[in-house]
C-alpha cells in the first residue's frame, strides 16, 4: 500500500477538546434572546377522527404567544419517500403521539398549561397494530393504500424452483426482530426564528440539514434559499436525525412565524419513544436450500414489516432488508416477497444498518442451521459461498474490492474458532460467527444523484478551510475531512479547519446516512484539495520559475521534487497569489458524482446500488447461565474490510460503538407496546448496554484500497452492528444447543427455551 | 424564594431559587454552565453528572436548594487555564469521545472515582461508571482513557 503521512494515522478527533471541556454548543444549549418555549399536543388515541379543536382557552393562558393547528399551516403533505404526513394532523390522527396542535409561551410551565387547555373532540376509529391485522379484509384504512400496504416488493432472480430441486437439504424458519430506538443521548431539539422578510432560520441537532431544508421548503411553500439551517453540535444520531424531518421542526417554524419570536422545542424522552422514528421490526420467513458440499442452492424469503402510521424512510429500509444481505454470497437463485404495512403505531425510520440487520439475523442464523444439517463447519460454508472481488452479485452489486474471505479466515484464526467451537457446551460456553455486507452510499435514497461537493480554501495568511454540507454527528467526519485535505495539500492537520455546517454557505449535501460521508464526502474533499493544490503550485511555479509539474507540497512547503532547495512556505505562496488577484483566496472546488455504473435498482431490484461495498465478520463468545437464561458475552471479534482506514482510532471507535449497539439489539432492547401505547419509554425500562455489559472487543482491519473511495476508503459506520445479533445467536446455539429466532434474546426468552416448553412460539407480530 | 449560597468551581455564588428548581437547571439556565448536559431528566443516563462535595451525583435529581452551603464541581471547573485536566486529556487522546454528549458527566464520574481511589481495578472503574450511559463509543476507549490516567499517576 502507498505510504501516507496523515492517512492511516491515529489522529485525535479535532472536536474532542471542546467536548471534553463542555464548550461545544449542542442543540439543547442553543438559546436566543426572547426565545419562547414550544410544546406539542399529541394524540391520546391510536386512530381517531378529529371532529373539533378549540384553542380559545389555551390562547388566554398568561404568557402564551402562539397556538397553532393545521389551520395555521398550508396543509402540504410531505415524507422522506412518500408524501403521506402533515406537520399537524388534518382531520385524523393515526398513532398515539401524532401531532395535533402546538403552543409557544414565555416559559415551559405556561406552554404546558396551554396544551392542557386545548379541547379536542375525537371520533375514535378501530385501530390495527400488526401487519396481519392491518392487511386483513375489513381492516380500517389508515391512509388510502389498498390493504394498508406501503410497499410491496416481489422479485425472482434465477429460478428458485430449479435451485431447490438441486438442494440436498431445505430448511424453512421464521425469524422475528424487534423495534429498537437509536437512543442517542441528546433528544430532538431545535430553535426556529422568522425574520420580518419571511426568511427562516433553524438551529438543530441534525444529520442531513440540506435534505431537511428541501422538505421544510415544501412544507412552508417557500423557496429553499429563504431557509437557513444551522447545525449545532449533535449529541448522537445513528439515523434518527437524518433525512426524515420529524414534525417537531416544521411545527417549531410555524410557531416562530405566528409568534414573531424565536421558539425552541425540545422532545422529552417520553416523546422520543412515542414520536421519533426508530428501527423497523420485521418477520422474516426464510427457506434455504443447501447442497451436501455446502454450496447454497436457492433462497426464498417473505418479509412482513410494520411501518407504523406514516411511510417515512420505510420503503427504502424494507428495500434494503429484501436485498442487501443476499449479496454476501454467491446465490444462484433467489426469490423474495416483502410487504411493508401501515399500522396505528409510531412510524419507523432509519437506524444504523437501515433494514440490513433484520435480514442478517435470519440469513446468518440459517447458514449455521443449514451447515449443521449437512454436517459442515459454518465457517467452511461461509468461505465456500462468500462473494469475491470481481463478482457481480445476484442483485447486480459490483464488487470492485472485497476481502470477505480473508476477514472470515482472520476472524477464525484470532478467535481460535476450530479449537473452541462445539467443545464447551458442558460449561455453557459457545462461539458464533456472522458475516456482513453494507454499502458506502445508497444511490436509491435520493432520486436525482449520489455524490458530494466540497470547497477547500487556502487562506492568504495560512490555514485551510474545508467547506462541506456533510454532517459531523460524532462519528468523526470533521477529523477525517481534515486528514484528507491535509494529506492532499501536504500541510499539517492542525492547520485545517472543517467549517461548521450552515446551509447559507455549505454546499448542498445529502448528509449522514448509508455510510456515505467518508467515501463520497471525503472524495469531494480530496478533489477540492487537489484543485486548490494545483492552483497553489501553478502560482508557485511562476514565482520559482519552474514548471508546476516539478513541484510538490510537503510539510507545509512547496519544493522542487528531488531538490535540496528549501522552496517556499505555502502561506507565502497563498499570500502572494491573493495579493495578485484582488485578495481572493486560493479556492479549490471538488464535485464528485458516483460513477455511472452506480444506479437505482430496477423494478426487479437489480442494479449496482453503491460505489463500494464493505464486508466483515464478527465472532461472539458467550456464557449462558442455565439457571437464569442470562447471556454474557465473554469476548468479541470484529474483522472488517472497509478499504483503507483513514484513522484507525476513529475506526475502532465506530466498531466498538456499533458492536455494543448490536449487543443491545441482540440481548436487551425492545420498545414494548400494548394497544399502541409505549410501556417502557424511559432509560430505566428501556435498557441500553452500560459499561458493565460490554465485553472486550478486538477490532481488526483487513485493508485493501478500494479503486473509487478517497485513498481507497469505504464505509464503516453502519456495518458495525449489522451482524452482531446473529453472531450472538449462533454462539448461544453453540453453548446450549438451542436456536433462538426472536430478538431480543432476553434472559426470559432463553430461560423459557431452556425449559423447552412451550417451544419458542412465534407470535404474529411482523414486529410490534 | 429561598436564598442559597453555593460554591461552584471554587467560586461562592449566591442566588434566590424556586424551591422546585433542579441543580442541573440552576447550573445551565441560571449560571450559564451549559457544559453540564441534560437528557433524561430522571437520573437514568448520567449526562448531568456533577461532583457534589466530592461525590458524583445526577444533578437532575437534586434540588438547587439542597445544595445550600455545599460545593459543586462542573466540567467547566476542571481545566486549569489552558491545561486540560489529565482525564480530559486522556479522553481526547484515547478517542473516548464521539458525539461527546456523555463526556462531561463521564469525566466527572471518573474524577470522583480517582479522587477517592487513585488506582481502581477495571471492575471498580466499570462499577463507578455504570450509571453513565454512552451510545457512541461502546465504552472500550473510555475504560482505556481512565486507566491511562491511573497508570500515569502510578
Amino acid at each position: 500500500m502507498e505510504k501516507h503521512a496523515i492517512i492511516g494515522e491515529r489522529i485525535q478527533n479535532v472536536d474532542s477538546p471542546d467536548k471534553a471541556t463542555g464548550r461545544a454548543v449542542y442543540g439543547i444549549d442553543f438559546r436566543l434572546p426572547g426565545m419562547l418555549h414550544g410544546k406539542i399536543l399529541r394524540s391520546p388515541f391510536a386512530h381517531a377522527r378529529i371532529l373539533r379543536i378549540d384553542t380559545s382557552r389555551a390562547e388566554k393562558v398568561r404568557g402564551v404567544k402562539a397556538v397553532i393547528t393545521a389551520e395555521d399551516t398550508p396543509k402540504i403533505k410531505y415524507g422522506a419517500q412518500i408524501n403521506d404526513e402533515y406537520p399537524l394532523a388534518v382531520d385524523k390522527v393515526r398513532y398515539e403521539g401524532d401531532e395535533i396542535a402546538a403552543v409557544a409561551a414565555v416559559d415551559e410551565g405556561a406552554a404546558q398549561e396551554a396544551i392542557e387547555k386545548i379541547a379536542v373532540e375525537y371520533g375514535q376509529l378501530p385501530a390495527v397494530f400488526t401487519p396481519r391485522e392491518a392487511m386483513a379484509p375489513g381492516a380500517p384504512a389508515i391512509h388510502d393504500a389498498p390493504h394498508n400496504i406501503v410497499t410491496h416488493i416481489a422479485f425472482e432472480r434465477g429460478c428458485v424452483e430449479e435451485g431447490f430441486r438441486k438442494a440436498d437439504v431445505i430448511l424453512e424458519e421464521v425469524f422475528q426482530s424487534s423495534n429498537v430506538h437509536q437512543a442517542y443521548l441528546e433528544p430532538h431539539v431545535c430553535v426556529a426564528q422568522a425574520d420580518a422578510s419571511g426568511n427562516i432560520t433553524l438551529w438543530g441537532s441534525l444529520q442531513a440539514p440540506a435534505r431537511n431544508r428541501e422538505t421544510l421548503a415544501r412544507i412552508l411553500k417557500i423557496l429553499q434559499s429563504k431557509i437557513r439551517i444551522v447545525q449545532t453540535t449533535v449529541g448522537g444520531g445513528f439515523g434518527g436525525k437524518a433525512t426524515q424531518l420529524i414534525s417537531l421542526y416544521p411545527i417549531c417554524v410555524f410557531l416562530a412565524i405566528k409568534a414573531g419570536q424565536p421558539v425552541r422545542i425540545l422532545n422529552t424522552w417520553e416523546e422520543e419513544f412515542t414520536a421519533s422514528r426508530s428501527r423497523m421490526p420485521a418477520e422474516v420467513r426464510m427457506k434455504l436450500g443447501i447442497k451436501k458440499d455446502g454450496t447454497f442452492a436457492a433462497k426464498e424469503i417473505e418479509i412482513l414489516a410494520n411501518c407504523g402510521a406514516y411511510a417515512g424512510t420505510g420503503p427504502a429500509v424494507v428495500g434494503t432488508t429484501a436485498t442487501r444481505a443476499t449479496s454476501l454470497y454467491r446465490f444462484p437463485h433467489v426469490k423474495c416477497k416483502a410487504d411493508l404495512v401501515y399500522t396505528n403505531l409510531t412510524p419507523i425510520g432509519s437506524y444504523r444498518g437501515y433494514g440490513n440487520p433484520q435480514l442478517h439475523f435470519a440469513l446468518e442464523s440459517m447458514i449455521d442451521m443449514a451447515s449443521e444439517a449437512v454436517g459442515l463447519d459454518p465457517l467452511e460454508v461461509r468461505l465456500k459461498n462468500a462473494i469475491r472481488k470481481g463478482d457481480t452479485s445476484v442483485h447486480g452489486f459490483v464488487m470492485n474490492s472485497c476481502r470477505l474471505r480473508e476477514c472470515i479466515e482472520e476472524a477464525a484464526a484470532k478467535s481460535r474458532w476450530k479449537e473452541k467451537r462445539g467443545r464447551r457446551r458442558k460449561e455453557g460456553q459457545g462461539i458464533g460467527m456472522a458475516s456482513m455486507i453494507h454499502v458506502s452510499g445508497n444511490r436509491a435514497v435520493y432520486p436525482f444523484f449520489d455524490g458530494s461537493t466540497a470547497y477547500v480554501r487556502i487562506h492568504p495568511h495560512g490555514g485551510v478551510d474545508v467547506v462541506t454540507g456533510e454532517a459531523e454527528i460524532g462519528q468523526g467526519s470533521n477529523t477525517i475531512f481534515a486528514q484528507i485535505a491535509a494529506e492532499a495539500l501536504g500541510v499539517p492537520v492542525k492547520e485545517v479547519r472543517v467549517l461548521p455546517l450552515d446551509t447559507d454557505h455549505s454546499p448542498f449535501a445529502l448528509g449522514t446516512f448509508a455510510s456515505r460521508v467518508t467515501t463520497l464526502g471525503g472524495k469531494a474533499v480530496l478533489l477540492a484539495a487537489e484543485d486548490a493544490k494545483q492552483k497553489l503550485l501553478s502560482f508557485a511555479a511562476t514565482k520559482m520559475e519552474v514548471p508546476s509539474e516539478s513541484l510538490e507540497t510537503k510539510e507545509g512547503r512547496i519544493r522542487i521534487k528531488g531538490s535540496v532547495d528549501p522552496g517556499m512556505e505555502y502561506q507565502e505562496v497563498a499570500k502572494l497569489a491573493s495579493h495578485a488577484s484582488g485578495g481572493a483566496p486560493l479556492l479549490g472546488v471538488g464535485a464528485f458524482s458516483v460513477p455511472s455504473s452506480v444506479v437505482i435498482p430496477d423494478a426487479s431490484r437489480y442494479g449496482n446500488i453503491s460505489m463500494a461495498y464493505s464486508f466483515g465478520v464478527q465472532v461472539a463468545e458467550v456464557q449462558v447461565d442455565r439457571k437464569t437464561g442470562k447471556v454474557t458475552i465473554l469476548q468479541f471479534f470484529s474483522v472488517h474490510d472497509s478499504g483503507t482506514v483513514i484513522n484507525p482510532m476513529l475506526g475502532e471507535g465506530q466498531v466498538e460503538g456499533g458492536v455494543v449497539q448490536g449487543i443491545g439489539y441482540a440481548l436487551m432492547e425492545e420498545i414494548v407496546r400494548e394497544a399502541g401505547k409505549v410501556l417502557n419509554g424511559n432509560f430505566t425500562d428501556y435498557r441500553i448496554p452500560t459499561i458493565k455489559d460490554v465485553p472486550p472487543i478486538k477490532t481488526i482491519f483487513i485493508e485493501e484500497p478500494d479503486p473509487f473511495g478517497p485513498f481507497g476508503a469505504k464505509g464503516l459506520g453502519e456495518i458495525t452492528q449489522v451482524p452482531t445479533a446473529p453472531a450472538v445467536a449462533n454462539a448461544i446455539y453453540d453453548a446450549i444447543g438451542i436456536r433462538l429466532k426472536e430478538l431480543p434474546m432476553t434472559p426470559e426468552r432463553v430461560f423459557k427455551a431452556l425449559k423447552g416448553s412451550p417451544r419458542t412460539k412465534i407470535e404474529n407480530r411482523g414486529g410490534r | 424564594m429561598p436564598k442559597i449560597r453555593i460554591e461552584v468551581n471554587g467560586v461562592s455564588r449566591k442566588a434566590s431559587v424556586e424551591p422546585t428548581l433542579t441543580l442541573v437547571d440552576f447550573l445551565r439556565d441560571h449560571l450559564g454552565l451549559a457544559g453540564t448536559k441534560k437528557s433524561c431528566d430522571s437520573g437514568n443516563c448520567g449526562a448531568c453528572t456533577v461532583i457534589l462535595d466530592g461525590k458524583a451525583v445526577n444533578s437532575c435529581l437534586i434540588l438547587a436548594v439542597e445544595t445550600d452551603g455545599h460545593s459543586v464541581t462542573t466540567i467547566e471547573g476542571l481545566q486549569k487555564k489552558e491545561t486540560l485536566h489529565p482525564l480530559q486529556k486522556a479522553f481526547v487522546e484515547h478517542g473516548a469521545i464521539q458525539c461527546g454528549f456523555c463526556s462531561p458527566g463521564m469525566i466527572l464520574t471518573a474524577k470522583a472515582l480517582l479522587d477517592q481511589n487513585p488506582f481502581p481495578s477495571d471492575d471498580q472503574i466499570r462499577e463507578a461508571l455504570a450509571g453513565n450511559l454512552c451510545r457512541c463509543t461502546g465504552y472500550s476507549k473510555i475504560i482505556e482513557a481512565v486507566k491511562s490516567v491511573t497508570e500515569r499517576t502510578r
